[in-house]
């Protein structure tokens, strides 16, 4: 009776086909804009994401998200380098500095100074030249998206040329020579990423009292790390949070003080309400339709049991193939975001999500129509 | 067939391209190794600080007490030296003629001396004796005359007259003996020890002035003032030298046999110092070489910290105390004036503040 | 489980009644029926519309229950069987030929005729083989594969009685067979009826009122207002028509 389920469903074109653009609709529009939605929260936390290697990472205790700098005495280094469990810490300048272009256009970048001897927390995926080639004179590091996007040089007839090895920046009035060009993480505000060395950052950076803006700590082996940014935190008075910790402290500044999760949480609400009303209308009309071949099959025997698997499986069909369609278009995205500015991030969960929001949407799709059928009396089948 | 299956087919081919978009998507971030691993401390708990090298006898900024240009630079950054080696010397040749035209002045001077030391000239003392012989023979001659005149003794054939120019004669003929006696007294007495006083001192005057314009030129070349290496030469040949302090040293030496480490403590950690703790610095940029310290004294006023913005205006609020540690500097290939990280040994219990 | 029905008799009706209950009104169905059907006989219920013949065979089929008296099927009481069981009598026992032959316009003539053995569990391809030999025995045999639509009104009926064939039911009920169909067609599907669907171990009750088929019963019941008020053979009941 599966079969003929299935041959009853496909058989009936139009309405296969609607229900299946409905179902693929929904859970496109859910996968698509979750995964906007999440590979624009991924960005906010992507420069934590791209220095895996400290485990705490200590701060002002006023700051709220990883944009948000407030910055330390240098000696506060010193103060977190003799916590019990810690193994290393080492200073990190980040800041926002005037970048002037060869055609004089100012543009915002996001410097990154990286303690001198270990580098640590530097970008791990370098496309041209080396991270130890930060320790020349000058010498900088610039993301490939803002080498190639707003750093890129103007040549005379207008058409851009991309930054490369060996090209010179101005930073606050300071020379730079580009050493590197590395694929970073895209940042939420997607301005350009400059890498160097923390005493050159100090020198690029406008003269202050204060410029340390995060101290990166790994902890001793067999030291359990919440213990530690505990310890960093009643020993120094500074705000010490776990990576994991940050990256949440950040999407939660982002979730409670933006718009954003607001305005896709009604994308994806809108979806999943279109796609329900969608199929479940179809699918309904579709019982309605079948509903005397179905009183047929009820006065030649078939229990309800057989037809609640029939309608289930067609629901199932239906689900799955709009389903696997709306994730597969969905997930084109990605090439897109590979190219373009668009952020995008498809994680395992969302791809549950959106499963089920599909399933819901089937079963309530299934239901009216189980109930249809199951209160119908065969004896309709003598009615002509 | 194909219309059937296409809808199941192209909902396969869009999860399982999902299902990929999902794995490109979460392949981890590659980390950076560090370059070099941040350095570590050895001991279970401790206070960090950044340690600067300098020598053991602190780092000497040579000066010059005077001011000019520079004629020679004898040594190199580098050397080593052993005290009262020529470093550098400053144009001398106006203190070179002072010490000659003072040179000259004290010769001259004690040729004076000599002069007074050598009379009386011998050649002299002939003349006297034969003027003495003369006046004595004038002498003898008067006083025969008048001893024969006196005897005549009739005044008629002696005139009185006569026999009182004989007698006057006679005794101008001895004081005249008597004065060439005195004048050849006078020559064999030689110099009078008054002048050779004034003399000696005339001498002693000039040859202090001849000394002093010899310290002034020995002063133009510096020398070290201890054994040690010269750690920095900052002054070249032609180069105007100034006296006093100097932002940048002319020329700075060091022991540096044993070298000292300068430890900023965090004025928030220097509670946990306990003096003499053992501690470790490491070398920035290979934290496998590093050196136990020998704890050497605490500098009892803490300082400001040095600020890396180096803005004279800015407001300085964080204070570091100081303490030094020495260490053998053939063992590590550091230098002076080289940031290290040094952990010192804290105790355990200490590491929460007590409220 | 009644004993005493002979064992000849198929379907043994004695009192049954039937009465619809809407909001606003009672309507009876069926007044009290007294009827036997025997195995190997063709029995057309006839009568105006309204008079009760849907709801008594709605009743024999064991779609609906009926409110008093005794209905019992090869001597079964369909009435306090336990629904599950009742649908699974059904769907061994009784064949159906709809007014509307409700044949289910996605799936081919074939597909259509397989139905009942699937419903009873039997494996795809096999029932599928089963009712291409049906469909073979009703005159079908090239048209497997045509969806209803493609098929004429009387083929599509031939499907609909290969339908109701291919389980080899005891009992197979038809409705207005013939309603939708010309007179020659009818006629030809009549004779079909009488061909391959009349058997020893099977009674046959078919619900009409077109008087051009009555020549095929064996016997004809005619209701009128619930009630069955009168009982003949074809021949008889030909031969009185008139007065009727």
């Amino acid at each position: 009776m599966i079969r003929i389920a299935l041959k009853m469903l496909v058989g009936d074109r139009p309405k296969y086909i609607g229900m299946i653009l409905g179902v693929m609709f929904s859970s496109f529009v859910i996968t698509q804009q979750s995964s906007i939605f999440t590979g624009i929260m991924t960005r906010t936390f992507g420069f934590i994401n791209d220095s895996p290697l400290p485990d705490v990472w200590v701060m002002d205790p006023k700051v709220q998200y990883i944009d948000d700098i407030k910055p330390l005495q240098d000696t506060q280094l010193l103060r977190v380098r003799g916590v019990d469990g810690v193994e290393w810490a080492t200073p990190l300048y980040k800041g926002l500095l005037k970048a002037r272009l060869s055609n004089g256009v100012f543009q915002n970048c996001n410097v990154i100074g990286l303690d001198d001897a270990s580098l640590v927390g530097g970008p791990g995926n370098m496309i041209k030249g080396k991270l130890e080639d930060l320790r020349r004179a000058d010498g900088v590091i610039v993301d490939i998206v803002g080498a190639q996007g707003r750093l890129a040089k103007i040549l005379p007839d207008g058409s851009r040329q991309t930054l490369d090895i060996g090209d010179t920046l101005e930073l606050n009035d300071r020379r730079a020579i580009v050493v590197g060009i590395a694929s970073i993480s895209r940042t939420f505000q997607s301005q350009p990423v400059i890498y160097t060395t923390y005493s050159r950052a100090m020198n690029f950076a406008p003269r202050e009292r204060k410029l340390l803006s995060f101290v990166l700590v790994k902890a001793k082996p067999g030291v359990a790390i919440s213990d530690l940014a505990r310890n960093i935190q009643s020993q120094t008075g500074l705000k010490a949070v776990t990576a994991e910790e940050f990256k949440h402290m950040t999407v939660m500044y982002f979730l409670k003080y933006t718009g954003i999760p607001i305005n896709f949480g009604i994308g994806v609400l809108l979806g999943f309400l279109v796609g329900t009303a969608i199929v479940g209308q179809i699918f309904h009309n579709f019982t309605l339709d079948n509903l005397r071949y179905f009183g047929a099959l009820k006065a030649m025997g078939a229990s309800n049991g057989t037809l609640l698997r029939m309608i289930i499986v067609q629901a199932i069909v239906v689900g799955l193939i709009g389903y696997g369609i709306g994730v597969g278009a969905a997930s084109m995205f990605y090439h897109v975001s590979k190219k373009s500015e668009l952020a995008f991030r498809m994680p395992a969960e969302l791809l549950i999500v959106s499963a089920t929001a599909v399933t819901v949407i089937c079963v309530i799709a299934a239901i009216f129509s189980i109930r249809k059928v199951f209160k119908l009396e065969p004896a309709i089948v003598f009615k002509s | 067939m194909i219309r059937k299956y296409l809808l199941p087919f192209l909902a396969l081919l869009g999860f399982l391209h999902a299902v990929r978009v999902v794995f490109a998507g979460s392949q981890p971030v590659v980390a950076s190794q560090p370059i070099a691993n941040p350095s570590q401390s050895p001991y279970p708990s401790a206070i960090a600080g950044a340690g600067i090298v300098e020598s053991s006898s602190e780092n000497i900024s040579i000066g010059t007490m005077i001011p000019g240009v520079v004629a020679a630079v004898n040594v190199v950054a580098g050397q080593r030296v052993t005290k009262g080696d020529a470093l550098f010397s400053i144009d001398s040749r106006e203190a070179q003629a002072e010490v000659e035209a003072k040179q000259a002045a004290l010769s001259a001077a004690e040729a004076r001396l000599a002069k007074l030391r050598a009379m009386p000239r011998a050649e002299d003392i002939p003349v006297s004796e034969a003027r003495v012989r003369e006046a004595e023979a004038n002498l003898a001659d008067a006083q025969h005359q008048y001893e024969r005149w006196q005897q005549v003794a009739d005044a008629r054939a002696v005139s009185a007259d006569e026999l009182s120019r004989k007698k006057y004669a006679l005794q101008m003929a001895t004081a005249k003996a008597e004065a060439a006696k005195a004048e050849l007294a006078l020559l064999k007495a030689g110099a009078w020890k008054q002048d050779l006083l004034v003399a000696e001192a005339d001498a002693a005057t000039a040859k202090a002035a001849a000394e002093a314009a010899r310290v002034t030129l020995d002063r133009h070349t510096v020398r070290a003032p201890i054994d040690g290496e010269v750690l920095q030469v900052k002054v070249r040949v032609g180069e105007f030298a100034q006296t006093g302090t100097l932002i940048q040293p002319l020329i700075v030496l060091g022991k540096v046999d044993t070298m000292h480490v300068r430890v900023d403590i965090d004025e928030n950690d220097a509670w946990r110092l306990t003096p003499g703790s053992p501690a470790v610095a490491n070398v920035r940029g290979n934290p496998k070489l590093s050196t136990e310290l020998t704890y050497v004294r605490i500098e009892p006023l803490v300082v400001p910290k040095r600020s890396l913005t180096g803005d004279s205006t800015e407001r300085v609020d964080t204070r570091v105390l100081q303490i030094l540690y020495s260490f053998d500097s053939s063992k590590l290939p550091v230098y002076t004036g080289q940031l290290m990280d040094v952990f010192i040994k804290a105790n355990p219990g200490q590491t929460e503040p007590k409220n | 489980m009644t004993t005493g029905v002979p064992s000849n008799i198929a379907v043994h009706c004695a009192g049954v009644t039937k009465t619809y209950t809407t909001e606003t009104t009672t309507v009876p169905a069926l007044r009290g029926i007294d009827i036997d059907v025997k195995f190997g006989e063709l029995l057309m219920l006839v009568g105006p519309s309204g008079c009760g013949k849907t709801t008594l065979i709605s009743v024999i089929a064991g779609i609906l229950d009926h409110d008093s008296g005794e209905c019992l099927v090869f001597n079964r009481d369909l009435k306090h069987m336990p629904d599950k069981d009742r649908t699974k009598f059904r769907g061994e026992n009784i064949g159906f030929v709809f007014q509307a032959y409700n044949l289910i316009h996605t799936l081919t003539a074939q597909e259509n005729v397989a139905i009942p053995l699937l419903i009873r569990g039997v494996v795809f391809d096999e029932a599928l083989k089963k009712a291409a030999e049906v469909l073979q025995r009703v005159g079908l045999g090239e048209r497997l594969t045509s969806l209803p639509s493609e098929l004429s009104g009387g083929q599509q009926q031939r499907v609909a009685i290969a339908r109701a064939l291919v389980h080899e039911p005891k009992l197979i009920v038809c409705d207005e067979p013939t309603a939708a169909l010309d007179h020659d067609t009818g006629q030809k599907i009549m004779g079909l009826f009488r061909e391959v669907a009349i058997g020893e171990n099977r009674a046959l009750i078919i619900v009409t009122h077109d008087s051009r088929i009555f020549p095929f019963a064996d016997r004809i019941a005619k209701l009128d207002d619930g009630k069955i008020i009168a009982v003949a053979t074809a021949k008889e009941f030909l031969n009185g028509n008139q007065h009727l």
